[in-house]
């Protein structure tokens, strides 16, 4: 259990966080979001005690960040935006080496660094220098170091930049096992990629926490929310969608002609209505999907916003 | 301090794997040796001790210390490394002292390799055991001042070729310093060119190498090395925060 209260830092004299104050408990995936990635590297460079706020408390399980420093940073977990990098030191050694400072001996080191290297798949690659790997296996290292001594609270920041998309879903599911018994923060700025994965939403705009949300608010104030998107091959009755119960509007995919997605006004549901019409003039539709809203046009809408 | 070793162990292990160690233990206990016979006849002469060899040493400490100390942050000087070091739960001290620990090691090392001298002086004649201790401890002391220094310029550059350059002129003026005060004799006011004598690391290890083993001399280097390890903890948490 994390809890921040009042957290404010100032970096170079110029304030980019203030006045934050959240908790989260165990089980729960928070996903920072916001325009400024330098200011949710901040914000999670703090928490892990890397660098010290300028006021305010953190509270991981009890302890403050800056009474307990050591015993903060031993139920934390981070992976860094920069990937860490070796020129002679092999993916073995290094999980090694990280899961001592960690505090692991013998048998029990062992299990740990098989397990968090089995979890991200580096068993083919544990002997090779760290240097030689791609980034997308960099990437992995890094959150493989920061699950090896299963923390209670884990950071990530950006951790799908660099994987490719089917590593991606690997990830997520990773990430939602993990989130079974401990508390997850991540920052990234591919916000529809963790809809599923995040239980709530924090949106930064500025230097400000402007939204505090579980997920499924933050995708209704979407206005894609409930919208439905239809591709044929012949043109569509557009006047005909338009007129249905609960529609909002229409709008047309100026790339990809007969591709339409018709808004749903708030509250309403539209998705059986068009599959009536489409059935009833037997429309040939190629695609018809409902969305679930689109998170980042929210987040790029509230992160331009004044605070709430 | 439960993690000093870790940190100690990975760092020899770093010392280990790394050529250029071996090439600067060589060249330094090759050098000792070879310059020590060809400046003086030492096995005619006083074979009871080895200052013939010790006193090159503040000299040949040029060419190992600045490769030691240089490797010392390598791992550190990796982009993300040191980053990640700040969120683990270990602290600056222990960080500091296992690393320069192990630098001390590797330096003891180098002067280990000396050690058939011992047994030729031994051979030859009556040699003096216990000078010729005192004289292994000082050079190693002063060996782990000088990695010391280099450990805290560290904290002052990054680049491993200014921190190396750093570290060789840092010596260099200290070893240069004992000149510099005889040249000063007789302008300088004496209290000046006394409490500058007092500093120099130079003369203390000829006080030590000559046998005379004080408890103030040994002082001296222990409270540099503290003195240096603890301004190198001290900056690099004031640069964490």
């Amino acid at each position: 259990m994390i809890e921040i209260i009042n957290l404010t830092k100032h970096l170079n004299n110029k304030k980019i966080i203030s006045d934050f104050s959240f908790s989260a408990n165990k089980q729960e995936c928070l996903g920072l979001f916001g325009e400024n990635p330098t200011v949710k590297t901040a914000l999670l460079d703090v928490i892990s005690g890397s660098t010290t706020p300028s006021s305010g408390h953190i509270n991981i399980q009890g302890f403050n960040t800056k009474a307990h420093p050591l015993r903060a940073k031993k139920l934390i977990g981070y992976q860094l935006h920069r990937c860490v990098s070796h020129p002679t030191m092999s993916v073995k050694e290094f999980l090694d080496y990280i899961a001592a400072i960690r505090g692991l001996r013998g048998t029990e080191k062992r299990a740990q660094v098989d397990y968090a290297a089995t979890q991200l798949e580096l068993l083919p690659v544990l002997n090779a220098p760290l240097e030689a790997l791609s980034i997308g296996l960099k990437r992995k290292v890094t959150i493989a170091q920061a699950i090896l001594h299963t923390p209670a609270l884990l950071l990530l920041d950006e951790p799908t930049e660099g994987l490719a998309p089917d590593q991606k879903y690997k990830f997520r599911s990773l990430i939602q096992s993990l989130t079974q018994d401990m508390t997850v923060i991540v920052a990234s700025r591919h916000c529809d990629e963790l809809s599923e994965l995040c239980t709530r939403a924090l949106v930064i705009a500025g230097d400000r926490l402007v939204a505090d949300t579980p997920m499924p608010d933050l995708q209704r104030d979407s206005r894609h929310f409930q919208a439905v998107t239809l591709a044929a091959d012949a043109p569509l009755d557009l006047l005909a969608l338009a007129v249905l119960p609960g529609v909002a509007g229409i709008e047309e995919h100026r790339h990809a002609p007969g591709t339409v997605t018709v808004l749903a006004m708030p509250g309403h549901t539209i998705y059986p209505h068009i599959n009536t019409l489409i059935a009833n003039r037997r429309w040939k539709i190629n695609s018809l999907s409902l969305e679930p809203g689109r998170l980042s046009d929210v987040v790029h809408y509230l992160s331009r916003e004044t605070p709430l | 301090m439960k993690l000093l070793p870790v940190i100690f162990k990975r760092q020899l292990v770093h010392y280990a794997g790394t050529p250029g160690t071996y090439l600067s233990i060589a060249i330094f206990s090759v050098l000792s040796v070879a310059l020590g016979l060809h400046m003086s006849a030492w096995p005619e002469q006083d074979s009871s001790h080895l200052q013939v060899f010790f006193q090159l040493h503040p000299w040949l400490y040029l060419l190992l210390i600045p490769v030691l100390a240089a490797q010392l942050w390598s791992d550190e000087s990796n982009a993300g490394f040191l980053d990640l070091m700040k969120t683990l739960p270990i602290t600056t001290f222990e960080w500091v002292i296992g690393k320069f620990l192990a630098a001390w090691v590797v330096a003891a090392t180098a002067l280990i390799l000396t050690f058939p001298l011992v047994i030729i002086a031994n051979y030859l004649g009556v040699a003096d055991n216990s000078v010729i201790a005192s004289q292994f401890i000082s050079s190693w002391l002063l060996a782990g001042s000088y990695l010391a220094v280099g450990c805290f310029i560290f904290t002052l550059v990054r680049q491993r070729t200014a921190l190396f350059i750093l570290t060789v002129g840092f010596m260099l003026i200290v070893s240069a310093l004992s000149y510099l005060l005889d040249a000063l004799e007789h302008q300088a006011p004496t209290w000046a060119v006394d409490s500058l004598v007092s500093l120099s690391p130079f003369s203390r290890y000829s006080a030590i190498d000559n046998g005379k083993f004080t408890l103030r001399d040994m002082l001296y280097f222990i409270s540099m090395i503290l003195a240096f390890l603890a301004a190198t903890t001290v900056t690099l948490n004031y640069r964490h925060s």
